[in-house]
């Protein structure tokens, strides 16, 4: 088996969505979830350019490109909105983690 | 040698991101996680997508890193006015031993690894799809430019792109929701008394603006495009106003609102224009495509940077 | 795809809303709602018509950008996307008629949230994009698009309660999202399209599809708030205001349903087994029971409407193993097949109606007494009959009696559970029934019993009563055209049409 860029970064994809799906879930405070949701997604992003790297012809596959480009605008938007609403609620109630509810 | 450095870039990604969730404090995971985006970028110009990487450290890095710079100020100010809670923070990791039984952690984690695991074989085992470069390509010369990323961005795929920008005001008005509709607290411009920063952020404003114009017109044949010229332009607008110019509050009302909607305004009635005129939404004329483009990206870049000055501002009030 | 007919109506669907939420950010508070209810109507009458051109022509699709698939994207409205589209566009109205009156009547005492009408015009060019969608990552950016402006209509009210289930809720959302981008990013690596109908053509079984299968449905079902993920949505639905409770149940939650029934019917048919079917069945039979029995234990109003939501929603999810065969059948002689899908749709359209009104009349409860609790509805028919009557006729549908719409749902199911020999069902479709009718009865005894101390309430706008006893009523006439609309979306290539299992998924466990 041949191991070269594409295998190394298709692998970190898989870990990286890993931590970042553990850490959504495992971490407590607000920032930090919000973080694992950016990890979670830069291993989806990850996956996506390595294809295009293996499938490149004269240049690498346009198309993954300008999906993840689509997609970290689409995430970071949604990051800041959580972010927001973070803050937010941190600052009416003083809370920066859901609790002991789920 | 590649596979070296490959291997290197990736430990060191995979480390970052796992320090992001452990890091005792929550400073050092921000920090951290700032150096996470600039591996990642190098990770993505290892993989040739240049396009992807200044993206990254524009967006994903920078301007999220700073919202969140900013949050840790607002999470730690009255921390610090209340020291028994202080102490909580410092102490606070992802996985706490005492809020965690060991049995579910144990089978959270099992679950994760056995996840990881089945993920790991699927990605290994992924066919050889092939992709759709060849078809780019081919249809290169009649998309009006000449650097595929942008013609899949802005021609082929201009719909998601389209939405996109959308994405980016609804953004911006969720942010107002959560925020209770406040409008911004300084009224009037109040620069920055430190001569200092006054000076680099006079020095840096023309700079950012010329290399984010620069961005977005090599957009056309080399990596950059209008949303990596935006969060340069929109550097500019957080600059000014950490400076103290809060140029955004200060513009009437009906400007700023012009502002943000103008790019995805454009590109919507460029879209219906194209669908009276007896083409698909979004079908340039060949002849004029090119033109076109930039223009729509010249504008889509002014209302994101917009947003991008606006949520910086409404956030920091 | 070139034998389809072209029209400019798919582009429209999508741009108008969101034409009109972008002109609506120039107008003052009272403009916005003006150019709401209008837009409503106007974008209601688009959709009217998409469904007499699809009725006429069949599916309707849309090249954009004159770019074929893969390289481009397509937009495509078959019959079962302009019900979905004709059924937002009904409730839309309805909820755009009670907002403007709801956010006038308020003015003084909270405020007129003036971000309402820009955000709900954003969500539905969202909701008919993603209707429309024929591509894998489009879905994606419609989806987020949803959920964004969904989690910002519900934290409108800043209430620390709002914020706090609107942001358990986007958390909810990303993970699902992401999920399901993952799923994608394996399937247009191991292709190279996005293309739903290339898709179907060109993905072959094997480890790859399996796990992106997975990682989508569990995406899926995170967005939809199926069994074990449903935690965020009674406090989000609930802590919402009450319009925007009325979009977030009847509407937003369906459109992560849709997805999953196009993906699973058109994409990846080929690397289901029997046994996957069952188990979204079970988180259906699941979040039957459970979200009945916890709206029975519950004492506001919008959290018992709401937990209902997720019982509701697990009906849904129930119609799914009747889909798969199991080895040895063949779906061309499967005669369930029809009935399975009549329930699937009508019971989206009956809890689409249903909920509506009844969150929309939480909301005049909300408005006359200041809270929910329950055993304020005392004596609700003497002081607000027509609202009693919505609740009433709304709560008759979810429970399934005859001749509402949720009947007639219920009643297929029940029919297609024993055509298939899959009996196990059955008693899950009856107990949620059982349960329901507990909780809608214990509603309306307490509305006809007489008060012990009179509440003071105050008087609420007679439209918006209307508004939600014509949305009740509602739940009830999609019984008439029950049998013209089963012919119409006959016309779907997806519906009616099952899965053929195989013995094994994709290839765990084999090569």
């Amino acid at each position: 088996m041949k191991i070269g860029t594409y295998e190394i970064y298709s692998l970190t994809s898989a870990i990286l969505f890993a931590i970042g799906l553990g850490g959504v879930f495992l971490a407590k405070h607000f920032l930090r979830k919000i973080i694992a949701t950016i990890i979670m997604g830069a291993g989806v992003f990850l996956c996506f350019v390595s294809f295009a790297k293996r499938d490149a012809l004269t240049f690498a596959d346009p198309i993954p490109h300008a999906l993840v480009i689509t997609g970290i605008v689409v995430a970071v938007t949604a990051a800041a909105f959580a972010l927001s609403l973070a803050r937010r609620i941190h600052k009416l109630t003083g809370e920066d983690t859901f609790g002991n509810e789920k | 040698m590649d596979i070296l450095i490959d291997s290197l870039l990736a430990i060191l990604t995979i480390y970052l991101a796992f320090r992001c969730m452990l890091a005792p404090k929550l400073s050092k995971a921000v920090f951290v996680f700032f150096a996470f985006g600039l591996m990642l970028a190098l990770a993505w110009i290892r993989l040739g997508a240049v396009d992807v990487a200044i993206a990254e450290a524009a967006i994903a890095s920078g301007f999220m890193g700073v919202l969140m710079l900013d949050s840790l100020r607002d999470f730690s100010l009255i921390f610090s006015k209340n020291q028994e809670r202080l102490e909580e923070t410092a102490s606070k990791i992802p996985i706490k031993k005492d809020s965690y039984h060991w049995t579910t952690a144990l089978a959270l984690g099992l679950g994760l690894i056995l996840f990881l695991l089945i993920s790991i074989q699927a990605i290994w085992e992924v066919p050889q799809g092939g992709g759709l470069t060849a078809i780019a390509e081919a249809n290169l010369p009649m998309s009006g430019v000449e650097h595929p990323v942008t013609a899949v961005l802005l021609n082929y795929r201009a719909y998601d792109t389209w939405l996109e920008i959308g994405v980016i005001l609804m953004g911006l008005l969720a942010i107002f929701a959560a925020g209770g509709l406040k409008q911004y607290r300084k009224p009037g411009l109040a620069p920055a008394q430190d001569p200092l920063l006054r000076k680099t952020i006079l020095i840096f404003t023309p700079v950012l603006f010329l290399f984010g114009a620069f961005l977005l017109y090599f957009g056309k044949m080399g990596p950059g495009g209008a949303f990596q010229a935006a969060v340069l332009w929109g550097a500019i607008g957080i600059l000014l106003h950490l400076g103290g110019w809060t140029v955004f509050t200060v513009i009437p009302r009906r400007m700023r609102q012009i502002l943000v909607t103008i790019g995805l305004g454009f590109f919507m009635i460029l879209g219906f224009t194209q669908m009276a005129t007896g083409g698909a939404f979004f079908e340039y004329p060949p002849a004029y495509a090119g033109f076109l483009i930039l223009v729509v990206e010249t504008l889509a870049a002014i209302s994101i940077a917009a947003a991008l000055t606006a949520i910086f501002a409404f956030l920091t009030k | 795809m070139k034998e389809f007919p072209t029209s400019a109506l798919p582009a429209l669907l999508v741009g108008l809303p969101m034409l009109l939420a972008t002109m609506s950010l120039f107008f003052r508070v009272k403009g916005r709602a003006l150019l709401g209810v209008l837009g409503s109507f106007l974008v209601g009458s688009l959709a009217f018509f998409a469904f007499i051109e699809v009725a006429k022509y069949g599916t309707i699709i849309h090249i954009l950008g004159g770019w074929e698939p893969p390289l481009g994207i397509l937009l495509r409205i078959d019959p079962l996307a302009a019900v979905f589209i004709g059924l937002t566009a009904i409730i839309g109205i309805f909820i755009s008629l009670y907002s403007w009156w709801y956010f006038r009547a308020r003015i003084a005492s909270i405020g007129r949230f003036p971000l309402f009408w820009p955000l709900w015009f954003f969500l539905w060019a969202g909701l008919n994009g993603l209707f429309l969608s024929n591509d894998l990552f489009n879905l994606y950016v419609t989806i987020e698009v949803i959920t964004i402006c969904a989690v910002a209509l519900a934290v409108l009210s800043g209430e620390a309660k709002a914020l706090k289930a609107g942001l358990r809720y986007l958390l909810a959302a990303i993970i699902g999202s992401m999920a399901y981008l993952f799923g994608v990013a394996l399937i247009y690596g191991s292709t190279g399209t996005l293309d739903l109908n290339l898709l179907g053509e060109v993905l072959k079984p094997g480890n790859t599809k399996t796990f992106a299968l997975i990682v989508i449905t569990l995406g899926l079902l995170i967005k939809k708030a199926a069994f074990p993920f449903h935690f965020w949505l009674p406090p989000a639905h609930s802590a919402a205001l009450a319009p925007v409770s009325a979009l977030l149940s009847a509407l937003v939650v369906k459109g992560a349903f849709y997805m999953m029934l196009r993906l699973w019917t058109e994409v990846f048919e080929v690397s289901l087994t029997f046994a996957a079917g069952q188990l979204i069945g079970i988180t259906g039979a699941a979040a039957v029971l459970w979200g009945s029995w916890q709206a029975l234990l519950q004492t506001n109003f919008k959290l018992l409407v709401a937990h209902s939501s997720v019982a509701q929603m697990g009906y849904l999810l129930m119609m799914f193993p009747l889909l798969i065969m199991a080895p040895g059948q063949d779906a061309d002689s499967a005669e369930w097949l029809a009935p399975a899908w009549t329930a699937g749709i009508f019971q989206v359209m009956a809890h689409a109606f249903a909920k509506a009104s009844l969150f929309l009349s939480a909301g005049i409860v909300v408005m006359a007494l200041g809270h929910d609790r329950i055993e304020s509805l005392r004596d609700l028919v003497a002081w607000m009959p027509m609202t009693a009557m919505a609740i009433g006729i709304a709560g008759v549908s979810l429970i399934g009696l005859p001749p509402s719409g949720g009947f007639l749902a219920k009643w297929m199911l029940l029919k297609g559970v024993f055509l298939s020999g899959q009996w196990w069902w059955a008693p899950a479709i009856l107990a949620g029934s059982l349960l329901t009718a507990g909780y809608v009865f214990m509603l309306l005894r307490l509305a006809f019993a007489p008060a012990r101390v009179k509440d003071p309430f105050r008087p609420v706008p007679k439209i918006l009563q209307v508004c939600a006893l014509l949305l009740a009523l509602g739940s009830f006439l999609i019984v008439i055209p029950a049998e013209n609309l089963i012919q119409f979306l006959e016309g779907s290539k997806s519906f009616g049409s099952g899965i053929e299992s195989i013995m094994k998924g994709g290839g765990y466990g084999n090569e």
